[in-house]
């Protein structure tokens, strides 16, 4: 059997090995295009839905025309509702992406970038800044975005840690990178832990809520900087898919195929650290997308990659569009935390999926 | 005294023009609401207005530190009232930004701290001036009360911790710069644990150490560990004082630490307590 065959039976394994007729394969190919088409709907449609819902009631024709409420109903439409729907979409776009990513870099199913460290680093990141930002005296122009340009550097010194480490230990090998994250995520630990206690009380309060995610923060001028991040970073993850598809034969098996590998994981870590670390940056903690979304997709379509990344990249989109807008709206005029929302959605399922996989 | 602590705060303070629909963050600011008589302009109150009881069947809206735009915008207040550390500050931004008067009411842990909060929320509803005076002056003659009962009795003898939480593994102890330590203050007694800043976790060694004479807990922190009981055989306080003694005090948490109305009132029931109970050693 040639390599490109192994590769096709690696990742459509149940599809072809049923009765390797070419049949089955279209038919897969078929579900694939629908399941894309059926996606891109369902982002619009929560997306609309979402900018329409919310607690101050909105009239699309007040908004557009010119009636009395006109001003401030475009006011809350444009300026409130409109950044953080558009930044949910984003982040949850990327976190999923950056999920399906790590976990085809890695051949792990549990990886996602609260385990390689960048998560926690971008808390740290944050946290150090709400805890010792009022001592740093910093000019008013820079205020808006001290939370998130902390988070983000934080988020990427993991990440140069980690590369830097990997490379300084022979080998960009997966089990190191892995121990790294491991090692990362109990540092930051301790650096978050030690800020939860010198901080002041009302410091602690705004943390705890931090660490929770909320999209509530949004405004134009902190969600573009991030989205254009995360945007750039997402295009470079999505265009990784064939790399991505051969490294399932085993690192040596793709080099061998031509797969620079070392350059490979270089560039997935690299992105998936600048797409998770924006997201972080701006909204906050926000678990089990990441994780959760591409196995989601698998199920849905298979594990090839050329699916598996941009129907992420929908799927995380559109879910995280949702859990906000029942974040903002199930405990009117408060809300709800978001990251509670996905983990209160994102946990029992995982725990499904895991019987589900153990029991077969 | 007075209108020099409120004139540097002159702008959050001046008047406001439409005060027909208020949404409060702060338990402290909604009972000042309702000591001025406008409870009927409440729209929303955030999860710490828990007192009057009335207060809680208002819309919520949310933590006082974690406020939702829309949501407040939802209830279209024309005023929106906060207490010092409300929050976060970008919804604060938005705020402004949609043209809703919004103002944070200054906050001081001291008996003048209060009495200038009232000062500044009534300026801020336009109350008549007469009438104001009139609510102070009940305030003033309590402060004034706590004043004598701490100058004839110095309570300064007296060895108060007040512990927020005991549930979680090492009590939380009151210290410097916080509502608790202003509330320790106010009472006149001696915070054992003054040289700590903020609410931090005290070790049972520290605290044994330290050995209050009192121990104050709030309801919440005491209903959280079994009541008293559970105070008494809690492995950080059993060898104290306040333990040996049975010196034990629970007190309603927002009523002592939100520095609203009922704190000096919490203050000098505290005090008379203290006495009656022979806390305090008369000094002859």
């Amino acid at each position: 059997m040639d390599t490109q065959a192994r590769a096709k039976r690696l990742i459509n394994p149940w599809r072809i090995e049923k009765n390797g007729s070419q049949l089955l394969a279209a038919s897969l190919q078929r579900r694939r295009r629908t399941a894309i088409l059926f996606l891109s709907i369902a982002v619009f449609s929560i997306f609309a839905i979402a900018l329409t819902t919310g607690a101050v009631a909105i009239s699309l024709t007040n908004v557009l025309g010119n009636s009395p409420t006109s001003d401030f109903e475009r006011l809350v439409f444009s300026d409130i509702r409109g950044p953080r729907v558009v930044l949910a979409a984003f982040v949850g776009g990327s976190l999923a992406l950056a999920g399906a990513s790590l976990q085809g870099l890695f051949r792990n199913p549990l990886a996602d970038p609260g385990l390689i460290g960048v998560s926690s680093g971008a808390a740290l990141g944050a946290i150090a800044m709400i805890v010792l930002g009022s001592a740093l005296n910093l000019p008013d122009w820079l205020e808006p975005y001290s939370l998130p340009l902390a988070a983000a550097s934080g988020g990427i010194l993991v990440t140069l840690f980690i590369c830097f480490f990997a490379q300084r230990f022979g080998q960009f090998n997966i089990v190191t990178i892995l121990l790294l994250g491991i090692a990362v995520n109990a540092t930051a630990g301790v650096g978050i832990g030690f800020f939860q206690y010198v901080s002041t009380d009302p410091e602690l309060r705004t943390l705890t809520f931090w660490m929770m995610g909320s999209f509530g923060r949004s405004t134009w001028e902190s969600v573009l900087p991030a989205v254009a991040l995360m945007a750039t970073a997402s295009v470079f993850m999505v265009r990784q898919n064939q790399t991505l598809d051969r490294l399932q034969l085993g690192e040596a098996e793709a080099s061998h195929v031509g797969v620079d590998v070392p350059s490979l994981k270089r560039r997935t870590i690299l992105m998936s650290a600048t797409a998770a670390g924006a997201g972080v940056a701006v909204a906050g903690t926000i678990g089990f997308v990441g994780l959760v979304v591409p196995h989601l997709v698998r199920l849905i379509g298979g594990a090839a990659h050329s699916f598996v990344l941009p129907a992420a990249v929908l799927l995380g989109a559109s879910l995280m569009v949702l859990a906000d807008l029942i974040s903002r709206t199930i405990v009117v005029p408060a809300e709800l935390p978001v990251g509670l929302v996905t983990s209160a959605i994102g946990a029992p399922f995982f725990l499904w999926l895991i019987s589900r996989s153990t029991l077969r | 005294m007075l209108l020099f602590a409120c004139s540097s705060h002159a702008e959050q303070c001046d008047p406001v023009t439409d005060v027909n629909r208020i949404a409060v963050a702060g338990g402290s600011i909604t009972e000042i609401i309702y000591l001025l008589g406008y409870e009927d302009r409440l729209v929303g109150v955030d999860s710490t207005s828990n007192y009057p009881v009335a207060a809680t069947h208002l819309p919520s809206v949310g933590y006082v530190r974690n406020l939702s735009v829309e949501g407040l915008l939802s209830l279209q207040p024309t005023l929106i009232l906060g207490e010092d550390d409300m929050g976060p500050p970008t919804v604060l931004e938005q705020l402004k930004h949609a043209g809703v008067d919004t103002r944070r009411i200054p906050e001081r842990h001291d008996a003048q701290g209060i009495l200038a909060k009232i000062e500044c929320v009534a300026s801020l509803l336009n109350v008549p001036q007469d009438e104001t005076e009139a609510r102070l002056q009940e305030f003033r003659t309590v402060a004034e009360k706590l004043k004598n009962a701490h100058v004839s009795h110095p309570s300064s003898e007296v060895n108060v911790a007040l512990l927020l939480s005991l549930d979680s593994g090492a009590p939380i102890a009151a210290g410097d710069n916080t509502s608790g330590g202003g509330f320790l203050r106010i009472v006149g007694a001696t915070n054992v644990f003054a040289e700590l800043d903020g609410w931090k976790p005290v070790s049972p060694e520290f605290m044994t150490a330290a050995n209050p004479d009192v121990i104050v807990i709030p309801t919440r922190g005491a209903n959280a560990i079994g009541g008293i009981e559970g105070a008494v055989s809690h492995p950080s306080l059993r060898a104290t004082q306040a333990i040996l003694n049975d010196r034990i005090v629970v007190l309603d948490g927002m009523a002592m630490l939100g520095f609203g109305p009922r704190t000096l009132q919490t203050a000098l029931d505290f005090a008379i307590q203290m006495r009656r109970d022979g806390f305090l050693e008369s000094p002859e």
